[in-house]
């Protein structure tokens, strides 16, 4: 009769796991670390958010920034109830966060394999946002040069630019370079989205505009003085991380 | 062998010198009073450097006139007062004259060590000599010239200072005299609190009614109802004293430390002692002065700051939150003459202290990145003139020295 039973490790393999387990233990930064007393805490300590402030492109040519600033005044464009995309500083934000961690995909896990995915599971390919734009906005122009009258997607009538963006929306338009069109769409809507809704700190949303349109009173994080106000208009204006022009001496 | 018997000698030799319990048993009772005279006095506020060994030596102190080092006040005798007799001791305590005829700073609060018994002073010299010698020399005076000759204190003394033990007032309670002695002797309260003379003595007909140093504010602790303790009860001060924070307020700073040190360790009835005297003393007008109009452009900038920066946790109308979020409205420190512990707050932020009957440490982030000198000058204008507050403007160039 066969009996299984597991190997004893010889001498030899227990010393080398023994010195491995030790050295795997003792290599790397220490992520733990016990307090007692009181909680660390130091003067002055602070991780002060940095203000984007126009002016110069980091990311974009100026090409670019034309298509750019011409998608968003389409996709918000200025009415009585706000400013454009343009004005509110969205290609702003865009071309900060193109050059930042968002651009190159630096937070997120971006190795194969490549299979196309759901659209629940996001996007599957290999290029960075950065990549998409530079690829994506060449290729933009490049159909409009082909399809209307040999202009840039910037030159086209306002008309003509909705009606562009609606066939990208809809997957109806093929672009060069294997761009597909509904998700360079989705792309840029969600990014312009985000500069217009986002904290002025990041470029976008000037003067807050959004948050005034909406009602939404911004950075705050205690409303106990109003919780019990009902049917009543929140008195207070929005508020920036970064501040507010209400907080200068008038 | 002989190697470990040696090393085994040695350790023994040194577990029973320095220790309390090597002492006649009839000592024990004197060291473990004088350890307690030594919390009462918090010896170790100026005498320890922090992570040292205790009262080996301190950290500078800037005075107005330069720096002075606290001295190493352990049995070490090359280094500290290993060599003093008690009766060196005394002297200095009493007199401010040190080991072989050396004159004290008046950094060093004999002026009102003097008061104290001569009983707690012998006490304390026990606990002294039971305490671990550290070698660490320390070369205290730091000061320049002319203040670094010692024997201008033999004038200083003349005009500034009275030597004499503590005199109970027999017209008041036995509970206000421990009160008034442990707060004008050895707990030295007015060397932080009281006004000083341009020769930095305490001016004593001001005692305790506020002061300046080190960049921070020692408020007026009197018990004036408006800019000093008058508003809090006595079981208001004692738990202020005893835990750090009370339903008003919470320490900040070098009161923090002193009550992580010293009053969070004494005992209850000597707190309730020191606040049934503080709210017996007087000081500073009880008028309150009139508030800023709520229309004058600072105040109405420092109404937007403060509503959008602070009122998350001091709340809309200044009442903080009990134990966590010091109140503004109605708070002593926030209306004191001088705002430099209120600057020193919005810049730096502030965390609590940690004592044994409060534990949670809360803290204040820094603002000073978010706000400019004005508008730390606005909202600190702002908090002083509202909700029924009353206190002078501040100035952006009172924030500037402070950055």
């Amino acid at each position: 009769m066969e009996t299984h039973c597991l190997k004893r490790p010889t001498r030899r393999q227990f010393l080398s796991s023994v010195a491995f387990t030790v050295l795997a233990a003792s290599s790397g930064p220490v992520l733990a670390r016990s307090i007692s007393g009181s909680l660390p805490w130091e003067a002055r300590s602070a991780d002060p958010p940095i203000q984007v402030r126009p002016g110069g492109w980091l990311f974009f040519t100026p090409e670019e920034v034309s298509t750019m600033e011409a998608v968003a005044d389409r996709l918000i464009p200025a009415d009585e109830l706000s400013i454009g995309g343009k004005d509110a500083g969205c290609v702003v934000y865009l071309d900060r966060q193109l050059v930042g961690s968002y651009g190159a995909s630096s937070r997120l896990y971006t190795r194969g394999p490549f299979m196309p995915g759901l659209p629940t599971q996001g996007y599957q390919a290999p290029d960075t946002p950065a990549q998409r734009y530079r690829t994506g906005l060449a290729a933009l122009n490049a159909w409009t040069r082909d399809n209307k009258g040999g202009k840039r997607f910037f030159e086209l009538s306002p008309d003509d630019q909705d009606a562009t963006l609606r066939d990208l929306e809809a997957g109806k338009i093929t672009l060069a370079d294997n761009v597909d069109a509904k998700s360079f769409f989705n792309l840029m809507l969600s990014n312009v989205m985000e500069g217009f809704f986002a904290d002025p700190i990041y470029g976008g949303n000037k003067d807050m505009a959004s948050w005034k349109m909406l009602g939404f009173p911004g950075a705050r994080y205690d409303y106990r003085d109003h919780v019990t106000k009902h049917n009543q208009p929140y008195p207070l204006p929005p508020v920036s991380i970064a501040g507010s022009t209400e907080w200068m001496t008038r | 062998m002989k190697k470990i018997v040696f090393s085994v000698i040695l350790a023994v030799a040194a577990l029973s010198s320095g220790s309390a319990f090597s002492q006649a048993p009839d000592q024990a009772d004197e060291i473990i009073r004088g350890r307690y005279q030594a919390i009462l006095a918090d010896c170790g506020a100026c005498h320890t450097a922090p992570g040292a060994k205790p009262l080996s030596g301190g950290r500078p102190l800037e005075t107005p006139f330069g720096q002075l080092i606290p001295p190493n006040i352990t049995p070490d005798k090359a280094t500290g007062i290993g060599n003093w007799t008690e009766q060196d001791f005394r002297r200095a305590m009493k007199i401010g004259i040190g080991h072989d005829g050396k004159r004290l700073y008046p950094a060093m609060p004999y002026p009102a060590y003097t008061k104290m018994s001569d009983q707690d002073i012998g006490n304390l010299w026990s606990y002294l000599r039971t305490v671990e010698p550290v070698f660490n020399p320390v070369e205290s005076n730091q000061l320049p010239f002319p203040f670094n000759i010692r024997l201008s204190m033999l004038g200083w003394n003349t005009i500034n200072f009275e030597e004499g033990t503590f005199k109970p007032d027999p017209s008041k309670s036995s509970e206000w005299n421990r009160g008034a002695y442990i707060v004008q002797g050895p707990g030295h309260c007015g060397t932080c609190h009281s006004p000083k003379t341009f020769l930095g003595a305490d001016k004593t007909d001001e005692a305790l009614q506020g002061a300046s140093l080190q960049g921070w504010y020692a408020p007026n602790i009197t018990g004036n109802p408006h800019i000093g303790i008058g508003s809090w009860n006595e079981d208001e001060i004692v738990q202020y004293l005893k835990t750090g924070a009370n339903a008003h307020t919470i320490a900040s700073g070098p009161m923090a430390e002193a009550i992580q040190a010293s009053t969070s360790l004494m005992t209850d009835e000597d707190l309730k002692a020191i606040a049934t005297y503080l709210k017996s003393t007087e000081g500073g007008s009880a008028e309150k002065p009139q508030p800023l109009a709520a229309s004058d452009p600072h105040m109405t900038a420092g109404a937007a700051i403060y509503h959008d920066t602070c009122s998350a946790c001091h709340g809309g109308e200044g009442k903080g939150a009990r134990q966590l979020f010091p109140a503004l409205a109605g708070s002593p420190l926030v209306q004191q003459p001088s705002a430099e512990t209120l600057v020193r707050l919005v810049l730096n932020g502030s965390q609590a202290v940690a004592t044994p009957e409060a534990r949670t440490t809360p803290s204040m982030p820094s603002l000073g990145w978010r706000l400019s000198d004005q508008q730390v000058a606005d909202v600190l204008t702002y908090i002083r003139n509202s909700w029924g507050n009353a206190a002078p403007a501040v100035q952006p160039s009172d924030i500037a020295g402070q950055r």
